[in-house]
Parts: structure tokens; sequence; C-alpha cells
């Protein structure tokens, strides 16, 4: 239960961060912070009480399944720390660009649409 | 053997090849020409059916590997979507940009895109929905400017908040029935529960993300007008189709259960606002490419519409509009770049450019007059379907709503074409028209697109044949009273 309060609170502190806060590194550290409360959650569903999910060659498929808590959130969390950190590189990139033209990090002025 | 993962896998591999051959543009362009002939080749390889990696209900159905479902229907959307990336990747080679990750981005997308609409399991869904994010940002960024900077990073903040939430969306579904396999999933959601309701709504605000409709119709619509008008085109058949991938899957999921009556009346309005706010938007801008770029919006309402209905005749012309409209806008975006060589895309700088151009003014005039739903081309057609659609549910109050966005429509192209192609302008604006080149590719292109628009027009069933098996397996009739 703990971690699903935990997890809530990320994500919470995070849409807070990207739409309140004026400053494009704060924002995208935000986008983080939700990032890793929705895959906080997505461990949290596989948990079972069972032991780490790696599958080591000499044990059988069923007795994996059996022991260990599901592998299948452990295997989408993985993917989606890769995924985020190519996004958040791109993103970090493109707000140097920006800043280097402004010299300012200021949401209201970077992200302003004209 | 079923060769189906090459439609995903041969693009990607394109991709990184493309991207070593940095610098080389000989090569490049050798190379780019090869792969748009072998794009339209793909569709026909696979095999139709369920399609599984690394095994399916390993252990008590609970362990399940990436699947992919090809079937007719979505066999018509991946031959529409292999052309358009074909003609632009061949639109792109008389271009002087950053030549190979202009080609590498969109074969990239073209993968995505394809993996979206075959996809049978919804993390693969979610993966290849954040890589399309990266990739129109990137294709943004590809025209160089300051604006399309800032319209790029607009995009992925947001596009990173709507996929963080559309992941915990299916962190709910996979936490209250067990697994991720969509066809599998159906069986465990006929009891309803608050989770799964959470997981719904939080698919649908990346739908609305991923497709532009409402509230993220504004960063949407700037992207397209920030970029190059033959990758505005490539950037709008990818939306659409995202809408049609994950429309179909959210209808696969959910269509005819008691619970999603609410989900789909928000469906409904939200598709009805895309129609009505881009359309209003459109008719008051002074940007060309940025007019398209609303119309874009509008007519993704449509497709949303036709098919939040839900019935198997929604679905058939929610899927065809898609279709439609992804050629005929991708022509009026070649149209927009063959004049923004010219001279920009201001309207009120342009003018005089029917004796110029004739054979591409008539062209984009059947583009426009499709769009707007005058027969005989093939717009006519997919909107009377909806219209249809709509009133054998007894709503005739979307009908009608239609048929006067259709009207805005043809308002605001007609505009659109006076200001550009007729209205008089000075010997001076003709000696700097007639110093500027017409890129032959893009003409091409265009009457590839304009000869399918009146093709189409003619004989709807070439397309719907294909549709309406798979509408007929998710749809669900219904008449309200």
């Amino acid at each position: 239960m703990a971690s699903f309060i935990t997890s809530g609170l990320l994500v919470v502190i995070g849409l807070y961060g990207v739409f309140f806060v004026d400053n494009v590194l704060k924002k995208i550290i935000a986008l983080e912070i939700l990032g890793s409360g929705v895959n906080l959650a997505l461990i949290a569903i596989g948990y079972n009480g069972g032991t780490i999910p790696i599958k080591l060659p000499n044990v059988p498929l069923n007795v994996f399944a059996k022991e260990s808590a599901y592998p299948l959130t452990h295997a989408l969390v993985l993917t989606n720390i890769v995924i985020e950190a190519s996004m958040l590189a791109v993103m970090l990139g493109v707000s140097i660009i920006l800043y280097k033209k402004y010299k300012t990090l200021k949401g209201s002025v970077i992200l302003k649409e004209d | 053997m079923n060769f189906l993962p090459m439609i995903i896998v041969f693009p990607l591999i394109m991709a990184i090849i493309m991207n070593l051959l940095h610098g080389k543009e000989k090569a490049v362009k050798y190379l780019t020409f090869a792969t748009a002939i072998v794009l339209i080749a793909l569709p026909f390889i696979g095999e139709y059916g369920y399609y599984y990696f690394s095994g399916h209900g390993v252990v008590d159905g609970w362990i399940s590997g990436i699947a992919y479902l090809y079937n007719p229907a979505k066999q018509a959307v991946i031959i529409t979507l292999s052309l358009i990336a074909s003609l632009v990747l061949i639109t792109g080679m008389g271009e002087k940009l950053k030549n190979n990750m202009f080609v590498t981005l969109s074969l990239m997308g073209f993968a995505s895109i394809s993996a979206i609409v075959l996809a049978d399991d919804i993390f693969n869904l979610y993966v290849f929905f954040e890589i399309i994010s990266i990739v129109q940002a990137g294709l943004v960024f590809l025209s160089g400017t300051e604006e399309a900077y800032k319209a790029g990073l607009r995009y992925m903040i947001i596009g990173s908040v709507a996929a963080a939430l559309m992941l915990l969306g299916i962190t709910f579904l996979l936490a209250s029935t067990g697994t991720l396999n969509i066809s599998d999933m159906k069986h465990h959601l006929l009891t309803d529960n608050p989770m799964v309701y959470g997981g719904l709504l939080l698919l649908i605000v990346g739908l609305a993300y991923g497709s532009g409709l409402p509230p993220f119709h504004n960063i949407k619509a700037d992207l397209y007008a920030r970029s190059k008008g033959f990758i505005s085109a490539m950037l709008q058949t990818y939306s659409k189709f995202v809408l049609v991938g994950l429309m179909l899957i959210i209808l696969k999921l959910f269509n005819g259960l008691s619970y999603f009556s609410s989900a789909h009346a928000v469906l409904i309005a939200l598709g009805v606002l895309a129609m009505v706010f881009g359309v209003v938007m459109a008719l008051l801008q002074s940007d060309y490419k940025k007019l398209l770029a609303y119309h874009a919006i509008s007519q993704g309402g449509y497709v949303a519409t036709g098919l939040a209905l839900g019935t198997p005749l929604g679905i058939v012309a929610g899927i065809f509009h898609a279709i439609n409209h992804v050629i005929y806008k991708s022509a009026l975006f070649l149209g927009a770049y063959i004049v923004s060589c010219k001279r920009g895309s201001n309207l009120h700088k342009l003018g005089g450019l029917l004796p110029l151009m004739p054979y591409v003014a008539f062209m984009v005039l059947c583009a426009k007059l499709a769009i707007s739903g005058v027969p005989p081309f093939n717009g006519f057609q997919s909107k009377w379907m909806l219209a249809e659609a709509a009133m054998q549910v007894n709503m005739p109050e979307i009908a009608i709503i239609m048929i006067i966005v259709s009207i805005g429509t043809f308002v605001s192209m007609m505009k659109a074409f006076y200001l550009i192609y007729l209205k008089p302008v000075d010997e001076e604006t003709l000696k700097e028209y007639q110093g500027k080149e017409v890129p032959k590719l893009a003409v091409f292109s265009l009457f590839v697109l304009t000869a399918l628009c009146i093709i189409i027009g003619l004989d709807p069933s070439l397309i719907t044949n294909y549709l309406w098996d798979y509408a007929r397996e998710i749809g669900v009739n219904y008449c309200l009273k």
C-alpha cells in the first residue's frame, strides 16, 4: 500500500511541476518525477512476495513462474526507463539551443506561442 | 513462414543504415529511392492472422510476448501509409536538407505507425507511441528555425505527460486484468471495476494527444505549421493513423460493454469539438500552412466521430475517411510546399500563381474540392458515409454539424485558392516568381495523390471492401431512441 501512496504522490508532484513551475529545466525534472511515479506503480502491482524475476538457465519455466514476482511489469519498467531517458535527453538538448538564443530558461518566454 | 514483422523491422534497419551514411549524399539518395520502392511492396508480404513473438500464454496464460494482428482493414491502412511515406521520401530527395536525418526519422515514423496499427498488445503500442512523439518532434526540428524548436519542445513536454498518464492507464488495465494482450484482456473486462474506468480514461488522454483532438489541438497544429510542407504531409499522416490504431484498440476492448456508453459520449464529444474548433481556427488564419494544419485537426474530428459511433458503418466510414483525408491533405501540403518554394506561405503576400503553374493549380483545386466534400472526389464518399452512420444511430445533429463544418472548410479553402492563384499581382512579383524553380518531384507526388483522389471518389469499394469484415467483428449495432 505504501508504494501506491508514494507513487500517487510522485505523480501529483510531477503534474504540479510540469504545469505550474515556470522554468523549463524544472519542468523536465518534474517529468522525470512523474515517470518515476508511474514506474513505481507498475513495479508495485507486479509484486506478490516472490523473488527477483531473473530466470536462471537451470530453473524450469513453471517453477520460475511460481516463485518469482510477476516478470512482465519489470520488463515494462526497463523499457520505459530507456524510452524516458531518450526523451529527456532530446528535450534537454533543445532547451540548451533555446537558452543560447534567449539567455533565459523561463517557460513563459521559451515556450510562448505566437 | 510469415514475413509480417518485416513491415516494422525493415524500415527500422534502413533507418539505422541511413544514419550511418552521414555525409554520403549520393549513396543516401539511391538508397532512399530503393527504400521508397520496397515500402510499397511491404504491406503485401505478410499473412493475415495473429502473430506472436516469443510465445503466447507460456505459463497459465500469464506471460506473453509481443503480438500483432493483421487483417484486410489494417492492410488497407498500411498500404496508404506506405504509399504516402514513399511519395514523401521521393519528394524529399529533391530537397537539400540534412538529408539522411529526414530519411531516418521518416522511416522510424513509418515503423512506429505500422506497429501501432498492427499491435495486439498494449505495451508494444505504448513503446511505439513514445517513439512516434520523438520522431515527430525531430522532423519539426529539421526545419531548423527557432519557432520549430519551440513548437517541438512544447510538443515533447506535453507529450511526456500524456505518455506517462497513458502508461498509468495501462498499469490500471494490467492490474485489473493481469494481461497486456488485447484479445485476452477483452475476456477480463466484462465486470465493471473502477480501476478499468481509470485505465480507459487515461487511454483516451493518450489518444487525444496522439491524434491532436482537443485539448491538444493547438500544439499539434503548431507542429504541422512549423515544418516544411512535405514533412507536414508525413506528420499529419502519422497522427491520423495513430488515431485509427488507438481507436480500434479501444473499440475492440470496450465496445458493447454496458459501462462503455459514457466513454462513448466523451469520444464523440471530443470528435465534434475537434471538428468545430479546427474549422473555426482555420477560418481565422492568414498563414497557408497554419490554415491547412487546423483543417487537419478538423478532419481528424470527423474520423474520431465516425469511429466513436462504434457501429460497423461508423467504423468503416471512420477508417475510410482517415485514408481519404491522408491522401488529399498530403496533396494540399505538397501544394503548399510548391508554393512556398516561390514565396513563403503568408497568404497576403502571395497571388497570381495560376499562369505560372496551371497544372499544379488544377490538382490543388481537385484536392480542395475533395476536402470540402464535393462529388465526385473521395472526400464526398466518406463524408456521406459518416453522415449516414450518424443518422443510422439516430443522431442527426452530428450529421448536421458535419455538413456545416464542410461548408466552413469549403469557404476557407476557396479563400486560400483565390489569394494564392487568382489574386492579381504587379510585374515585380511576377519576375521574382520566375526566378525560382518548381520542385519537379513534388509535382509528381501531387499528381499521384490527385489521381488517387479521383479514382477512389469514383469507386469507393476499392477501399471499403477491405474494411467491412473487421468493422463487423468489433462494431455493435444500436439505435438511440
